[in-house]
């Protein structure tokens, strides 16, 4: 609650000097407040990526239905060696670790249109056997709060339950204890 | 009619209205909203050291911090984003940066299922970014968000539609100028009712219109105030093989990048690729002419206020050695091409050894284009060769080594824009990961690069201790043997928990070209302690 007060203050001080912009952002604040009251699913921005496969995913609907089976993204990127060290490493003890709790996960590559095409055919070369989403301008990066790849994030029952930022030769073993113990 | 607090109101809670109207309403149903956010700051300090060339300013720190603020709840966002410089690491902007700091980044957004409406400042890309892309790379200091309004709606299940207007940021300002435009992409398999097909063919027709808008104050006649740029694609794809195109022509845009010319800009990219099994393998064609869409025509820097995204089609290497020679993309004129492959022998077989091993393999090259303004084929004046390949292998489960090999052709003077001559180049890298015990392992890469040309040649060794998951220790040193016999050392500690992450450095920093995602920025060099913390937190 005191957060979201600072957030208004913060918000209506600075936008009193841009008039057009500060209206329309109090005024949906406003609605923000009333809409608190209101009745939702979705706590997770819609935003909709491709995969590698074909389907394209909404990532609200994925975070609204992860009750039962939560959902693992791991941001990464083709030119990233430190993501593609760890994928690699979570790659080879996939099927193993969905035996012991199946998981949903998807890979989030955040390589833009300078090296997406490369995509496809680097997880194919090597064997990858998960899917992978496109997040070619960083939407659903940005919208997450991704500070930098890599990073892995599990969704449970709506809600980020597990973050962690980089990776070192052995931090998969914290990420399949925290899908374990969830 | 002016618009009025009121009215904005009113048509929000319209919104509101229609969309509860059509919901079950249930007291079971309600989730609070979704709040996240994030926090970085690069912090250096700079000493004087006249052998690398490294300036002491002033001032001697230069500080970076951003923090983003983001709240979601049903089908409503909103944030803001809070930069300061205080004042900017040296280089990070093109022009200096005094003191400042401010909210430069604010936002509403509503979505629903076949539309939504974006107000504030918002972030775009149409295509593959060649007419337009506005997004933010912090490590190179760009971010050219436009701040107005951007629409998606699709109409019909085959038809997606962008419409967008706003100016985008410089700096801490606005540019004076306004960009509107509007992408269509059409789906071919929905709009002729295509059957699925068993190799999961699929067929995607875009176009896209962008008009950039800049007052013309001056005495030239019949100068373009109006830059309008039109853009075709195509993408075709099957389980195994995709084939995209993308076609761009941009009017008369004369400024100051390309010496006011009047002639017209275009571009023409084609990508392909394939896999099967193991096996994955890409090519990608590109050539431009006149393709600097920027929003200010006075601007010297084009990563000031961009309109499109130009990356350099190479590949960026993980090596102290290779990134002293970097692509950069010629705007003015090139072409080129670029393809990767990607190969594992599995484990069992001759090659492949009881782990399996990877094959990985890249060249590109760019040049001038054939005729003066001729996009299709490669002139005979070379800018940049990369031929490289990487082979990795795991030799038990506690050890793997990888080796490279690289050899590059480099055009000084058309991409530093210096008199100077050519540089050919040959790198040769080797490393190595051994897990020691659980959670602790070490890391090493020892590189050489050999060249007759400029500093001559270079050697560098790097050393990466990891404990117990948190702390991580480096150290690492690039060497010029050849000419300057500069020692660009390096060394420092990291700590991370969760979903922070605090490091602490000290050393130098070689001037020359720093790119990151393909876009260059000339960087000074620098010698001292580098500190960053990042951190993310949600509710």
């Amino acid at each position: 609650m005191f957060l979201k007060k600072q957030f208004i203050k913060v918000k209506f001080q600075y936008f009193v000097k841009n008039k057009i912009m500060s209206k329309l952002i109090i005024a949906a604040l406003m609605m923000l407040l009333v809409s608190e009251t209101a009745f939702s699913q979705e706590s997770f921005a819609s935003i909709k990526l491709k995969s590698t496969s074909g389907k394209t995913i909404d990532i609200s609907e994925l975070a609204a239905n992860s009750k039962d089976t939560m959902v693992v993204l791991s941001f990464w990127a083709t030119w990233c060696i430190p993501c593609i060290n760890e994928l690699e490493i979570i790659n080879d003890v996939f099927e193993e670790k969905q035996a012991i709790k199946p998981f949903k996960f998807y890979g989030v590559s955040v390589d833009d249109s300078r090296t997406a095409q490369r995509v496809k055919p680097f997880i194919k070369g090597k064997g990858w056997v998960f899917d992978v989403l496109m997040d070619i301008n960083s939407e659903l990066k940005r919208s997450l709060n991704i500070t930098d790849v890599p990073h892995v994030i599990i969704i449970k029952d709506n809600k980020i339950v597990y973050r962690h930022t980089g990776y070192i030769a052995g931090e998969e073993d914290n990420l399949f204890e925290a899908i374990k113990n969830l | 009619m002016k618009l009025t607090t009121t009215h904005c109101i009113i048509a929000f809670l319209m919104i509101i209205g229609i969309q509860q109207n059509t919901e079950a309403q249930s007291i079971n149903n309600y989730i609070k909203g979704h709040f996240n956010g994030s926090f970085e700051n690069y912090t250096q300090s700079y000493m004087q050291d006249d052998k690398i060339g490294a300036f002491m300013p002033q001032d001697k720190i230069g500080s970076n911090s951003f923090l983003k603020l983001d709240y979601n709840f049903s089908k409503f966002s909103a944030g803001i984003q809070f930069e300061s410089y205080l004042p900017s690491i040296l280089g990070f902007f093109p022009i200096p940066t005094s003191n400042q700091s401010k909210i430069v980044n604010k936002y509403f957004k509503y979505t629903d299922n076949k539309f939504s409406v974006q107000v504030g400042d918002f972030y775009e890309q149409f295509g593959s970014g060649l007419i337009f892309r506005a997004f933010e790379n912090r490590q190179i200091g760009i971010n050219n968000a436009h701040e107005g309004f951007d629409i998606h709606v699709e109409p019909t299940d085959f038809l997606k539609l962008k419409v967008i207007y706003g100016r985008p940021r410089k700096l801490f300002e606005y540019a004076n100028t306004v960009s509107r435009g509007v992408d269509a992409e059409v789906n071919i398999n929905s709009l002729l009712k295509l059957k699925e097909k068993e190799n999961g063919l699929s067929i995607l027709l875009g176009g896209s219109y962008v008009s950039k808008f800049e007052e013309y104050t001056g005495a030239i006649d019949n100068f373009p105030s109006t830059i309008n740029a039109y853009a075709g694609r195509l993408d075709i794809s099957t389980n195994d093989l995709s084939i995209s195109t993308e076609y761009v022509d941009k009017s008369k845009d004369p400024n100051l990048l390309n010496n006011l010319s009047f002639e017209k800009g275009k571009a023409f990219q084609l990508d392909a690729a394939y896999t099967k099994n193991n096996f994955g393998v890409t090519a990608t064609y590109r050539g431009i002419y006149n393709m600097n869409f920027i929003s200010e025509r006075d601007v010297e820097f084009g990563s000031l206020a961009p309109v499109n995204y130009l990356p350099a089609l190479t590949k960026q290497h993980d090596y102290l050695t290779s990134n002293i020679y970097v692509y950069a993309a010629q705007g003015k004129g090139e072409s080129g091409f670029q393809t990767d492959l990607f190969y594992t022998f599995k484990s069992g077989t001759a090659l492949g050894g009881k782990y399996g091993t990877k094959l990985s393999f890249n060249a590109s090259l760019f040049g001038s284009l054939k005729d003066s303004n001729n996009i299709f084929g490669i002139g005979d004046e070379k800018y940049y060769r990369d031929i490289n390949m990487e082979i990795k292998k795991k030799l038990s489960k506690k050890m793997e080594i990888t080796i490279g090999l690289q050899q590059i052709f480099y055009n000084s003077s058309v991409i530093q824009a210096v008199s100077s001559e050519d540089v050919n180049a040959y790198v040769v890298a080797i490393g190595g990961l051994y897990k020691f015990a659980p959670k602790k392992s070490i890391r090493f890469k020892a590189e050489h690069l050999s060249t007759q040309n400029d500093q001559g040649s270079w050697a560098s060794a790097l050393a990466e201790l990891s404990l117990s998951g948190p702390y991580a220790f480096y150290a690492s040193d690039l060497f010029n043997y050849g000419k300057t016999k500069n020692h660009y050392y390096n060394f420092g500690a990291s700590v991370t928990k969760n979903a922070t992450r605090f490091s602490l450095g000290f050393g130098k920093q070689r001037a020359g070209l720093f790119c990151v995602g393909g876009i260059c920025r000339f960087v000074p060099a620098s010698y001292g302690f580098t500190a960053s913390l990042t951190t993310s937190f949600a509710n």
